[in-house]
């Protein structure tokens, strides 16, 4: 049933694509495309409207599109947008990082991408040749083995919460399922580390970010992350410190998240980039929530709802704030 | 040349034996990811594996690498050095992250100003290097001088045989050191034979690419050639390529300082694929866009190693290709130089 969908969609992209670029409407598509290994995908640029069959649709397109347009770009630009693409964008043009004129949102249902990393991990070290999705199984095929995966448990823990299937905002919507009522998010995924005591909140961090080599990937991937000099890259005089270090890399995972907080639209592009396998969502989980409790606020859905780092009200709670005597 | 063996089962055996003399590094995981760490119970060495996420080149050259420490004193300041290195034993490294070491050492040790540290470091390491009886789909080490049971760059190459790994010296150091591992008997000559038909075997299976041999001639005609911008375009700038590459060396030297006047020189690895790498004091920098810096991994690599050093600097170990998150494919940047090249030639 989802395969089905998913193909319907990836054939529509096609046509659509092709369509647009023939009536020179867009002067440019971005898409994926197939990576060059199982479960990657990988960004396409078509301006060749005989090229459009390269583009695809399927559950490994986990990269957030949105990357990919800035604001000095001229070009007309057609854009396969999924929810969390579509919501970016609608962000972005809040911030003022984009014009709306030039771009034309190609809106498409999303049914959630896989989670690779947690993929590798149940597959060991071993190479997967062969991956394939049918019905509600994964079916991963090894140069001596064979496995098949529920597909609900690996779907990336953020597509599950998603409320926004499709984009808020677009130009063109393809595939004729309804988008699904948003559902309350009641951020349950939380409860876990929620619950844990501080010392083995701290544990559980050091476990995940100890990792991290400091690729950048999560930042290079991530829509809102746009600075032209990064805190993290402040060099005159020097801001933090840039070793893989644990302190460094908790220091830089917190700043990050914390300069994504009321702006970051749930994509998962950040972890799932990572070449680590790290998850980083369960911090940008966590402030999403605060967002959504203290301003009844979540990025990417409209154009007119100025998000809360870019207001200021003299009224927003601060019980945070040391009073002094 | 020496021939040894020993039964799977008793891979502790050798390691406790090596450990009398040595610091053991070698595969291990973590969280699902494979590493090179250094081995302090024989049980966590995870020898069944493909290769390891980050290359064993974290040993020769840590993330971080302290070069020396110091602290201030009434008069100047005091340097403290390091500690002497230590022996090591590297086991069950790739054949092709061994030749990285190799890469290691021409660069490091090339011309004038030869980098001590990793160069004393390397006298100190003797690799025991594991054949890979699994090559992946995206290993091309055949294409570039290698190959997965190469033993140029090892002491000592282990070919994992039914119950059983041989170890084959082919270096002084490595003979010298199976000499004397008590708990290696001689190797069972019957099956000697087998393993080489083995071992070729597998070899031959790897598909080749043709053409990287000249790769650095068709570079020379194609810098500005729009294929650059191809792969520029959808690439993310980041540094999984390059740090999770066996011969990419770069690093950015800090200092960090303690608030009692303490402190240590540092370095860290770096990448030609941020844009800070080439950032000068003065506020300019020589490559402002992706598309230079794409271009100079590809450049570095395949026309300025095999220009400047007669070697090809790509051991063809494939991470590149897995670890790239846009699924960017050198395989089909090599591909692209091939068609660009015949199309200016043509
Ligand atoms: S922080 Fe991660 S999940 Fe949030 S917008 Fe950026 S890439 Fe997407
Ligand atoms: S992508 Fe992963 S390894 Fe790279 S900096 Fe981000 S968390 Fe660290
Ligand atoms: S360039 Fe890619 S294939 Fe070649 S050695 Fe580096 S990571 Fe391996
Ligand atoms: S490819 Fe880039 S990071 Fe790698 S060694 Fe060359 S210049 Fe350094
Ligand atoms: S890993 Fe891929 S995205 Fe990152 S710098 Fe290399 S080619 Fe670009």
């Amino acid at each position: 049933m989802v395969r089905k969908i998913i193909d319907d969609i990836e054939k529509s992209i096609r046509e659509t694509a092709k369509k647009l670029l023939e009536e020179g409407k867009v002067d440019l598509i971005i898409g994926y495309t197939k990576g060059s290994i199982p479960l990657r995908s990988g960004p396409c640029f078509i301006t060749d409207a005989s090229k459009t069959d390269m583009l695809v649709w399927n559950q490994s397109c986990d990269l957030n599109l949105a990357k990919y347009l800035a604001k000095n770009d001229d070009r007309k630009i057609g854009i396969i947008s999924k929810g969390c693409v579509g919501r970016a964008i609608v962000h972005l043009i809040v911030e003022k990082q984009l014009n709306r004129e030039n771009i034309t949102i190609i809106g498409i249902p999303c049914e959630g991408v896989l989670n690779r990393a947690k993929i590798m991990v149940e597959i060991g070290d071993k190479e997967i040749i062969e991956a394939d999705i049918e019905d509600d199984k994964i079916i991963i095929k090894g140069k001596d083995f064979n496995k098949t995966l529920p597909l609900q448990d690996y779907i990336n823990q953020l597509c599950i919460t998603c409320h926004y299937k499709i984009p808020p905002i677009s130009d063109i919507i393809l595939g004729n399922k309804k988008p699904e009522k948003p559902l309350k998010d009641d951020f349950k995924d939380l409860n876990e580390i929620e619950s844990k005591s501080s010392k083995d909140k701290i544990e559980y961090f050091k476990k995940e970010l100890n990792r991290c080599i400091r690729c950048y990937a999560c930042r290079e991937a991530c829509p809102m992350c746009y600075c032209t000099l990064c805190f993290i890259d402040q060099n005159k005089p020097v801001w933090f410190g840039k070793t893989a270090d644990i302190s460094d890399n908790f220091i830089f995972h917190m700043i990050r998240a914390f300069h994504v907080a009321g702006r970051c639209v749930s994509c998962g592009a950040c972890s799932s980039v990572c070449p680590m396998g790290i998850d980083l969502n369960f911090i940008t989980r966590k402030l999403e929530k605060i967002v959504k409790e203290r301003f009844d606020f979540e990025s990417g859905i409209s154009l007119e709802v100025l998000p809360p780092m870019g207001t200021h009200k003299f009224d927003d709670k601060q019980e945070f704030m040391i009073e002094e005597d | 040349m020496v021939q040894k063996m020993i039964s799977k089962e008793k891979i502790s055996d050798l390691i406790k034996e090596l450990q009398k003399e040595f610091k053991v590094f070698g595969p291990v995981k973590e969280e699902g990811v494979v590493l090179f760490k250094e081995i302090t119970d024989a049980k966590e060495i995870c020898l069944d594996y493909s290769n390891s996420k980050i290359p064993a080149k974290s040993v020769l050259f840590p993330m971080i690498d302290t070069l020396f420490s110091y602290k201030k004193e009434e008069k100047g300041v005091k340097i403290i050095e390091n500690p002497p290195y230590e022996k090591t034993v590297i086991l069950g490294i790739r054949p092709c992250d061994s030749m990285g070491f190799s890469l290691f050492k021409i660069f490091f040790s090339f011309g004038k100003y030869k980098d001590p540290l990793i160069l004393n470091r390397l006298e100190n390491i003797t690799l025991i290097g594991m054949g890979c009886l699994e090559p992946r789909t995206t290993c091309f080490c055949t294409s570039v001088n290698g190959g997965p049971f190469n033993k140029e760059s090892v002491d000592v190459l282990i070919t994992e045989f039914k119950d059983n790994y041989y170890l084959e010296s082919s270096t002084d150091k490595g003979e010298a050191l199976i000499k004397k591992i008590k708990s290696l008997t001689d190797a069972d000559k019957g099956d000697l034979a087998k393993i080489e038909k083995l071992q070729k075997d597998i070899e031959s299976a790897i598909p080749v690419i043709k053409g990287l041999d000249s790769i650095h001639t068709k570079l020379d005609g194609l810098f500005d050639n729009p294929m650059w911008q191809l792969d520029a375009q959808g690439c993310l700038g980041c540094g999984a390529c390059t740090y999770l590459c066996p011969t990419c060396h770069c690093f950015d030297v800090l200092d960090e300082n303690k608030q009692d006047g303490s402190g240590r020189r540092i370095r860290i690895w770096d990448t030609c694929q941020f844009p800070l790498f080439t950032l000068e004091t003065s506020g300019h920098n020589p490559r402002t866009t992706k598309l230079p810096r794409v271009r100079q991994r590809i450049y570095h690599k395949f026309n300025y190693y095999p220009k400047n050093y007669n070697i090809i600097g790509c051991v063809g170990c494939g991470r590149c290709i897995i670890n790239c998150p846009v699924g960017s494919d050198i395989r089909n940047i090599f591909m692209s130089v091939e068609n660009s090249s015949s199309k200016t030639e043509g």
